[in-house]
């Protein structure tokens, strides 16, 4: 309508939002960066984890039965130690994995996105990379860039035919930079060890979709944030980010237009 | 030999008169009954140091799963009933938590390094208290009292031996200090938990959860209540489990073997 003045979103992304029409009309828009950085970083290590030690499929074999005795390589994953691990997009939730990744043993870190960012990526030694060399090279892939024309639908079968046979893909950023029909081929083709998705197209899954059937594939229900102290913390943030618009006063966390 | 079979008794040694050593897959040494071999003359060996890592790496993938609901979290995406994410479905952030490390050898220590760059807090009991350094390296903090361990932390894991001084250790009344939104991760053996006090607990909400790489038996028996509890994540003994890290305790074993058999020293000698 055209009384509308503010948008408080409750999200570091704004992929949702037709920013030229919002632009157009005036409207100002508030958002909630920062304060769920930490929650958004421990979900995809906490995915990053559950993938590549498959504790989905081992958990269920206990429950089945399907755990009779004990063999050396049975339900065996693939360690952290010595890894090369590469973010796609070193923004203030990618450090803050890296940070949690770096105890784990990983050798070398490597990113790439927009721009290097020598700041950020001193205090992991990581090295500036083109998407081709991060997918040969890495042996794990987080993605947690934002969504935008640049990076829709760039996880696609030359980016996942690059990747290593033992690799894992995780992506907590959107569905939609990832082409889900190439994920599946790699995955069913054994061109990729493993994923883990926090968000995908659309969400939920329509129940039929060939994801859903891999063993090696965790999927969780877009819950990066979602922990009680963190969503409080938002809401707050985004009351205030709509009160703040609404008196003409400038916000806590505006988005730039 | 792998995993606890098969089992040394007096009969089988006293069958295999030329036996020189023993070289058991793994750290833990409770499933052998070392005088007993000692006595035979046999040696045994094991693989202490390669485990440590990805065993670390197991605590923390089961303290995280658990505090943000992710095997749940797993079958609600796939499960067909689904149609929309509720928005009110929450986890407890890892972040800035307590973590409380019962037995800080390489094992624990290595999830002390982990856990403190998700800046939680770590407490810590041991035999012996660690150096300085160490301690202050990973920010932890030495507990003389377990019961203070128990009572200050929002996740206990469990990283000590089996001997019988830990055997049972974490018993009713253990269990009974620990908070009432905590959660128990034992990535160290079975029995050092009193199972049948845990389930209780569990069932009463005595404690929130528990994350086990371990029970006792291995398997449960399929009708066993931990099966069935909603809030309880069980792995099937997986710690090691990467082939880069089994193959790495296969030439150990191997290794071990071969100088026993030769009358040399034996790299990995349990003593």
């Amino acid at each position: 309508g055209p009384g509308l003045k503010v948008i408080s979103t409750l999200s570091v992304g704004f992929d949702h939002l037709a920013l030229d029409e919002i632009k157009k009309r005036g409207i100002r828009v508030g958002y909630t960066p920062d304060v769920l950085t930490d929650a958004t970083a421990e979900l995809s290590v906490a995915l990053l984890l559950s993938a590549c030690r498959r504790l989905p499929e081992a958990a269920e074999q206990v429950k089945s039965g399907g755990w009779t005795t004990w063999k050396p390589l049975w339900m065996c994953g693939h360690g952290l130690s010595d890894s090369t691990v590469g973010i796609v997009g070193l923004g203030r939730i990618g450090q803050a994995v890296a940070r949690r990744l770096k105890p784990f043993g990983v050798r070398r870190f490597l990113y790439t996105g927009s721009g290097p960012k020598p700041e950020s990526a001193a205090e992991f030694g990581a090295e500036f990379v083109p998407l081709t060399r991060l997918a040969e090279e890495s042996d794990f892939v987080v993605v947690t860039c934002a969504l935008t024309p640049a990076t829709q639908g760039m996880c696609n079968k030359d980016f996942f035919g690059r990747m290593k046979k033992t690799s894992v893909f995780v992506n907590t950023s959107r569905g939609a930079v990832v082409n889900q029909e190439d994920l599946y081929e790699a995955l069913a083709q054994g061109q990729i060890a493993a994923a883990g998705l926090d968000v995908t197209t659309p969400e939920p899954l329509p129940t039929d979709h060939p994801l859903l059937s891999l063993r090696n594939c965790v999927i969780l229900p877009h819950i990066g944030s979602a922990t009680y102290a963190t969503r409080s913390a938002m809401a707050v943030l985004a009351a205030k980010n709509l009160l703040a618009g609404l008196r003409g006063e400038p916000m806590p966390h505006e988005l730039q237009l | 030999m792998w995993y606890h079979k098969p089992a040394i008794n007096e009969e089988l040694l006293q069958s295999l008169p030329n036996l020189k050593v023993v070289a058991s897959a793994g750290v833990g040494t409770d499933h052998l009954d070392l005088k007993l071999l000692f006595s035979y003359g046999v040696k045994v060996s094991n693989t202490p140091f390669i485990v440590s890592t990805d065993t670390a790496d197991m605590g923390m993938a089961l303290l995280l799963a658990s505090s943000r609901r992710l095997l749940e979290g797993h079958e609600m995406a796939v499960s067909p009933d689904t149609e929309y994410f509720p928005a009110d479905w929450l986890g407890v952030e890892v972040s800035g938590a307590t973590l409380g490390i019962l037995g800080m050898g390489k094992i624990g220590y290595k999830v002390a390094e982990r856990a403190k760059a998700f800046e939680m807090k770590i407490l810590y009991h041991n035999r012996n208290q660690r150096k300085k350094e160490e301690e202050s390296a990973v920010g932890a903090v030495y507990c003389k009292k377990v019961d203070d361990l128990l009572q200050q932390s929002d996740f206990v894991l469990l990283a000590m031996n089996l001997t019988p001084q830990t055997h049972k250790l974490i018993g009713k009344s253990e269990l009974e200090l620990m908070k009432p939104t905590a959660t128990l991760i034992n990535i160290s053996r079975g029995l050092v938990v009193d199972q049948d006090a845990l389930v209780e607990a569990l069932q009463n909400k005595v404690i929130k959860a528990a994350a086990l790489d371990v029970t006792y038996p291995e398997p449960l028996p399929r009708d066993h209540p931990l099966l069935k509890l909603k809030n309880v994540i069980i792995t099937p003994h997986i710690g090691s489990a990467t082939k880069k890290t089994r193959w790495v305790m296969m030439e150990e074993m191997a290794k071990s073997k071969e100088a026993g058999l030769a009358g040399l020293l034996i790299p990995r000698e349990v003593l």
